[in-house]
């Protein structure tokens, strides 16, 4: 029995959770939900984050990041106007995930929370190296994007932590592209990548080969003022593809994703140069 | 009140019903099993299928991916709450006049879903409409008309 309660402060519900170890939060509950309900999960209560303030919604914060809310809905990210120049990626990625109708009810900071390994934010906020914002028992912390995933389905968060807020840092005047393979649109991934430019420099995260998103910062070093080099485009692309650890499942093969990595990547780069001097 | 059971206030379909709800119900274990109200069907339960959707808050959502303990104080609204409406009835009428319903399962999840899209994006195109119906599945494939019959319906209450 999952009984539902809507604490109206984060503090009540983080001490909610420090309370009752079989407790679970939830955002929008379109995976918590579809887990409980193929009896995948057995949570003593539903903690639901909607009543809280402060959880929903873009803001500016010091030096121009931006720090978005954890219940902030993929609907509201898809349609967002403040998410420009790199940031876009994000945007766009959002407006991909499922369909409109799921797009009203999920939300950025449970799709973080959740991490499934084929899931579109997690490969764009590594790309505009963003940072998690998590809060537990011992109040708020930090987590850089790319340290935050630490095995398949296994994340930094500690029982009872909730994730309130990604953070981005200011935006490049980009341009970034979001690229997404699936089997049909609103599907997850087979192979997504993030790219955004900055100035004669990219940063790429893939999506979907592996339990998180794969970035090379060394990589991207190497291959600074190179873009429009096809081989050191490709050698970049099998960079990534060496970084990779996918799996077989419906999806595609990880032979066929280890095969488009490269091929994937060399088009978002290509997105991102057009008409680039 | 009775053990194990939540009660609680609903706004539904524009009234206040207090209702009595298993505390791991989902909406549409509560809409179908406890208040009668089966236009929103139990198809997948993943949220996949679309049958079960329902607006919330003027949005369409899925029924089985909402906890009925999380809808207190929030609008909820099912087919059966659109029997006056008239771009609903616009829709429904298309629906049969194009041979938009078969076996009629999706239906119902099918004119939310479009209700939403024609207020939203009037006259929307058939890629639109394609892809904000893409979480609608109707098993019968009985897709093309049921595109014609949303245009046709977008057409007619379009401003």
């Amino acid at each position: 029995m999952s009984f539902v309660v809507s604490p109206a402060t984060l503090a009540e519900a983080v001490a909610f959770l420090a309370e009752h170890p079989d407790a679970r939060p939830m955002s929008g509950g379109a995976s918590l939900v579809a887990m409980k309900n193929a009896r995948l999960i057995d949570a003593s209560h539903f903690v639901s984050l909607a009543r809280i303030p402060n959880l929903r919604g873009i803001s500016r914060s010091d030096g121009n990041w931006l720090r978005i809310g954890g219940m902030t809905r993929h609907r509201d990210l898809a349609s967002s106007d403040l998410l420009n120049g790199s940031h876009a990626v994000l945007r766009q990625a959002a407006g991909q995930i499922a369909n409109r109708v799921v797009r009203n009810m999920g939300t950025i900071g449970g799709a973080v929370g959740n991490a499934d390994p084929a899931a579109d934010y997690l490969p764009a906020l590594a790309c505009l190296s963003a940072e998690v914002e998590i809060t537990g028992t011992e109040g708020a912390r930090r987590v850089a994007m790319t340290d935050y995933v630490t095995g398949w389905y296994e994340t930094v968060l500690a029982p009872g932590d909730i994730v309130t807020a990604v953070h981005l840092p200011p935006a490049d005047p980009g341009p970034a592209v979001w690229r997404k393979l699936a089997r049909v649109p609103g599907d997850y991934a087979t192979v997504s990548v993030a790219c955004m430019r900055s100035g004669d420099r990219v940063q790429v995260a893939v999506g979907a080969c592996g339990p998180g998103p794969i970035r090379s910062p060394d990589d991207e070093a190497a291959l600074a003022g190179r873009l429009g080099d096809a081989l050191a485009v490709a050698a970049f692309g099998e960079a990534l593809a060496a970084l990779a650890d996918p799996v077989d499942d419906v999806r595609g093969s990880a032979a066929y994703r280890l095969r488009l990595i490269p091929r994937m990547v060399a088009a978002a780069i290509r997105d991102v140069t057009k008409g680039a001097g | 009140m009775m053990a194990g059971k939540q009660v609680f206030t609903l706004d539904l379909n524009g009234k206040e019903v207090e209702v009595l709800a298993r505390p791991d119900a989902t909406l549409l274990d509560l809409l179908r099993d406890d208040l009668a109200l089966r236009a929103a069907k139990r198809g997948c339960n993943q949220g996949v299928c679309g049958a079960c959707t329902v607006m919330i808050d003027d949005l369409p959502v899925r029924s089985c991916l909402t906890m009925a303990g999380a809808c207190e104080g929030r609008k909820v609204q099912t087919l059966e709450g659109y029997v006056a409406d008239p771009a609903m009835q616009a829709l429904q009428k298309a629906m049969i006049a194009s041979g938009g319903v078969q076996c009629g399962f999706c239906t119902g999840g099918v004119l939310m879903t479009a209700r939403n899209l024609i207020a939203e994006s009037p006259r929307p195109s058939g890629d639109e409409i394609r892809a904000a119906l893409s979480g609608n599945l109707c098993r019968c494939t009985g897709y093309a008309r049921i595109v014609e019959a949303v245009a046709k319906a977008a057409e007619e209450v379009a401003p």
